[in-house]
């Protein structure tokens, strides 16, 4: 009980609450549907509480050591539950169509951000394999939520090809163990450093069933070879859902990523060169194709493969410096991608909006909700006043200060970042175009217009302060 | 002399621009025009004092100051800090730029017809970026001012532009992000190289200094050649000029003024204070490459302005050539050189916004630009005739005005230069001092085509000149007049920082 109360806390509320929303659902689901947003953002509110009482210095384990806590976990999980903050706050439009599915709606979303939390924090391939699959069943559980007819045939492309990349989880899983005979992720790595003493063989076998056991992150991240099913998924789903799948499955995976590229893979050469490789194609295509879409819902679904893909670029270099850029990456863009959803999501909420040539002249209408996005937009560009700046410099000194071999990939992205730019700067021009609409924007929704506001605000302030926060993301990837 | 901090300097624009967004702020135009007019004429007065209190003798930066956000210095862990420090070449471009935006505000008040707020605001934005530019102590807070300031360019010129303006103001921001990544390299491996060869992570701009480290050629190089990607499509250079009359001949007359004056400076300004300050070396290697481009400029620009059909590509195209002599001058390594070409930054600034100016105001009468529908205008504006000759006679280099010194010490620079291929260089100078004929013929094409020729029936109506017009122009020749007989008044203020820099490069 005491390693629970050390280790496993938040998770532990979370599940608490899932349970209450589900018994709730039996009893009053029409009436007091408004009921299950304030039980979902307590419980949210009492995890992040409990993260501050975890035991993280020494690193506390549970279930047989399978189950790690310590600050690097602790930053995961308070990101992961302040995004499910903000997006239980965009959910309210969702709950209002559905009040009869409400609490079903927010136990799943829960138990989402609950596998997302467990992936971060295992240490263990059975652990992760299960986090992971479950996490990827509440996100097409959310999805299927949308009663567009289309929407049910583009999400089951997401479930087909999420099971495939399960498989070659499972398959690189299985050869893992049939050459270590372990799961947990200290004992293969130690099974390493002597198998590294021996001969260099079984290291190539090895490294190639984590490549296919890194292809489910890929996939969730929507990096080059898995990307095709993003744009279609996002159109399909309604809105929140987009937001959601947006942030949590990629601050889960990244975390899970950096914690497999720095125990197993820090030692091989050709693996940063590849995952380079990726990112930076990642980056050029979706950057490209970012600026030839219409619907928002498909720009955002680009934009975040394309930073997934900067992200990327920053943790192949394995360093301390090159991860401490990676979580402040993260955490700016929690930010910006939360704060362009709101948008977007007011945008739809008011009018039913979704194209961009629909957005033409909101600036006269809607002053200050178009500076908010415009702030936002810059900053997911990684323009100057906002984090987005700090953070994309940060990264990208991270990979200058990595060696000459990397100079070739870092020019590209950055040029690849002026596409990234021009992609963003569309929905700004087509906001500013000086044509008279009678589009009139609803700004009365309180929840999402103070997360578009906040978030805004959010990122100049980074911006200002970044140096606290560099600071202590430099410490949560030196404990990692 | 504690009330003058550059932080306020820098700031006091952004004050302006939130004061004007505010909601209760009355949307009126008569107020947001009265507001911003009083607010720059402070500033510029600001301006102006630590103009009076700067010691010309002085070497190195002064007006140090550290922008801290609670006692934390911005980025601290990266070496990156918020230090804003002038020297007297940053200083000539501070107090010009806010000369420039009082001009365009007085300006502005005939051409602007929509989005009242949003104008003044961007206006006081680039204000803003462009004094950051100039003040900047760090590598990193220069490059983010350098990228603010390409955002409310964009949206002056699309917004108040004529219907073509959003395409071209698309380009040119495209064209500069992409320029400005070239940029951002060259400094992300400066930077990491900086930290690898001397262990201590700084992005300021005078430790990074490359003469007493150890780098190889090809590096410096490297970096040397992005900075130049950089910064060249500012002056702008050649093969790289496109972007500029584009946006000339499609802004809002006012914008116009704002960035013939100030945005093209801010190219010369990093040229010098990262190509020939931190890379002296190198820099000495490219000086005959930077000549034989300026005489391409003088040359190939000034043809182009010829043959234009609109008057303002036409003085953009000459804007350009003129920026050739500013390259030649820093390319001569001499003190009379590069005075001269620091001297021709500002000088052109001057003039060419004085030019828009007049533009502006034929622009406002005749509802056009192109060369074909206008002519013989100085018959019904007889006032404009006169002040604009003197700004174009000052244009061409008619001595005892603004741009005859530094024509003459920019070639007369190139001519003693000791650079390594003498030859090369005397045929330079030679052909830049032949190229004097061409600005002649370009200019006073534009002349004689504006106020000389027949004049068109439809033009016969048209007024003269309000004394608003009257005495900014005026005011305009009266600076140019007085720099071109007292030029040793605006040099004396970076003399000292020009020996500095060349001491570095030790010729």
């Amino acid at each position: 009980m005491s390693e629970i109360v050390a280790a496993y806390m938040p998770e532990f509320i979370i599940t608490v609450f899932i349970i209450f929303n589900l018994v709730a659902s039996l009893f009053f689901n029409t009436y007091l549907y408004k009921l299950s947003k304030w039980f979902t953002l307590l419980g949210i509110v009492l995890a992040i509480a409990s993260t501050f009482y975890l035991q993280i210095e020494p690193e506390a384990f549970a279930f047989h050591n399978t189950f790690l806590t310590n600050i690097y976990t602790v930053f995961f999980k308070i990101l992961i539950l302040m995004a499910g903050f903000f997006l239980t706050l965009l959910s309210r439009n969702m709950i209002r169509e559905k009040r009869d599915r409400a609490f079903e709606y927010f136990s799943v979303f829960l138990s989402g951000i609950l596998f997302a939390m467990c992936a971060v924090s295992a240490v263990d391939f059975i652990g992760l394999f299960v986090s992971l699959e479950a996490l990827g069943l509440s996100c097409y559980l959310l999805l299927s939520l949308n009663k567009n007819p289309n929407a049910k045939q583009l999400t089951f492309g997401y479930l087909v090809q999420s099971a495939v990349v399960s498989s070659l989880f499972l398959f690189g899983l299985s050869v893992i163990y049939g050459m270590c005979a372990e799961f947990g992720f200290d004992k293969i790595s130690l099974y390493l450093v002597n198998a590294a003493a021996v001969s260099s063989q079984p290291q190539i076998l090895l490294t190639f069933s984590l490549i296919l056991i890194m292809c489910t992150m890929f996939f969730k991240l929507g990096l080059v070879p898995f990307s095709s099913w993003l744009p279609d998924t996002f159109e399909g789903a309604s809105y929140p859902i987009g937001a959601y799948m947006s942030s949590i499955p990629v601050l889960a995976c990244f975390a899970v990523l950096s914690r497999i590229l720095m125990t197993f893979l820090h030692y091989t050469y050709t693996i940063k060169i590849v995952l380079a490789l990726i990112a930076v194609i990642t980056i050029f295509l979706g950057s490209l194709s970012l600026i030839r879409q219409e619907n928002l819902k498909r720009i955002m679904a680009y934009s975040m493969s394309v930073q997934s893909g900067i992200i990327l670029l920053g943790l192949c270099v394995f360093s301390v410096y090159s991860l401490s850029s990676v979580l402040f990456y993260l955490f700016c863009y929690l930010f910006a991608n939360t704060g362009a959803w709101a948008a977007i999501i007011l945008l739809y909420n008011s009018a039913k909006l979704e194209n961009l040539d629909e957005l033409k002249g909101v600036i006269y209408h809607r002053p200050y909700y178009v500076i908010a996005f415009t702030v936002i937009l810059i900053a997911l560009a990684g323009l100057a006043p906002t984090c987005g700046f700090v953070a994309k410099m940060y990264i990208f000194s991270a990979v200058a200060r990595s060696g000459f071999i990397f100079l070739p990939f870092l020019i590209t992205a950055l040029l690849a970042s002026v596409i990234l730019i021009y992609g963003y700067w569309r929905i700004i021009r087509a906001m500013f175009r000086r044509i008279e609409t009678d589009i009139v924007i609803d700004t009365s929704v309180i929840s999402s217009k103070f997360i578009l506001y906040a978030c805004a605000a959010a990122t100049v302030i980074i911006c200002l302060f970044a140096d606290k926060l560099i600071r202590f993301c430099q410490l949560v990837a030196y404990y990692m | 002399m504690n009330f003058l901090s550059l932080i306020w300097l820098i700031l006091a624009p952004v004050i302006a621009a939130l004061i004007i967004m505010f909601p209760y702020f009355p949307n009126h135009q008569v107020k947001v025009r009265r507001f911003a007019k009083w607010f720059a004429s402070f500033h510029f007065i600001y301006a102006l004092l630590f103009l009076a209190f700067f010691d010309p003798g002085m070497f190195g930066m002064s007006y140090e100051k550290e922008l801290t956000f609670f006692g934390i210095s911005w980025l601290k862990s990266l070496g990156i800090s918020a230090k804003f420090a002038i020297d007297g070449i940053a200083l000539l471009m501070v107090v010009l730029t806010t000369f420039i935006v009082l001009i365009t505000l007085f300006m502005s008040k005939m051409h602007i017809r929509s989005k009242h707020k949003l104008y003044y605001s961007m206006i006081f934005l680039l204000e803003s970026a462009l004094l950051g530019i100039f003040c900047a102590k760090d590598m990193f807070l220069f490059f983010v001012f350098w990228e603010l300031s390409l955002i409310p360019v964009y949206f002056l010129v699309s917004q108040w532009g004529n219907t073509e303006a959003r395409r071209a103001a698309i380009k040119f921001t495209i064209a500069s992000f992409t320029a400005n990544m070239f940029l951002f390299f060259g400094m992300l491996i400066l930077y990491y190289y900086n930290f690898a060869v001397s262990n201590v992570l700084t992005a300021n701009i005078e430790s990074l200094n490359m003469d007493e480290k150890i780098y190889p050629l090809w590096f410096q190089i490297t970096v040397f050649v992005n900075f130049l990607i950089g910064f060249i499509i500012r002056i702008p250079a050649v093969p790289c000029h496109n972007w500029y009359p584009d946006i000339q001949s499609k802004a809002a007359a006012p914008v116009n003024i704002m960035l013939a004056g100030i945005l093209l400076n801010t190219g010369v300004y990093g040229l010098i204070r990262f190509n020939m300050q931190v890379f002296p070396e190198i820099f000495k290697l490219f000086a005959p490459v930077l000549m034989a481009w300026g005489i391409v400029n003088i040359i190939y620009a000034g043809c182009l302005s010829i043959v234009q059909n609109g008057i303002k590509k036409m003085v953009s195209y000459a804007q350009i050539a003129s920026a050739g002599f500013i390259m030649i001058g820093l390319a001569s390594l001499n003190s009379t050189g590069f005075n001269g070409a620091v001297f021709m930054a500002a000088a052109c600034a001057i003039v060419y916004s004085a030019l828009f100016v007049v533009i502006s105001s034929v622009q406002f009468r005749t509802k056009t630009t192109y060369i074909t529908s206008l002519g013989g205008i100085g018959q019904v504006m007889p006032k404009c005739m006169y002040l604009a000759l003197i700004i174009c006679f000052s244009a061409i280099g008619i001595p005892f005005l603004i741009m005859f010194t530094p024509k003459l010490m920019v070639l007369s620079g190139a001519m003693l230069s000791n650079l390594d291929q003498q030859l090369t260089v005397k045929i330079a100078a030679f052909i830049g001092l032949c190229s004097i004929i061409i600005s002649a013929g370009y200019i006073m094409y534009f002349f004689y085509k504006v106020f000389c020729s027949v004049l068109l029936d439809q033009w016969k109506k048209i007024k003269d000149l309000s004394p608003q017009e009257v005495s900014i122009l005026s005011a305009l020749c009266l600076i140019i007049i007085y720099f071109g007989v007292y030029p040793m008044s605006i040099i004396q203020i970076y003399q000292s920082v020009s020996s500095i820099i060349l001491d570095v490069l030790q010729v």
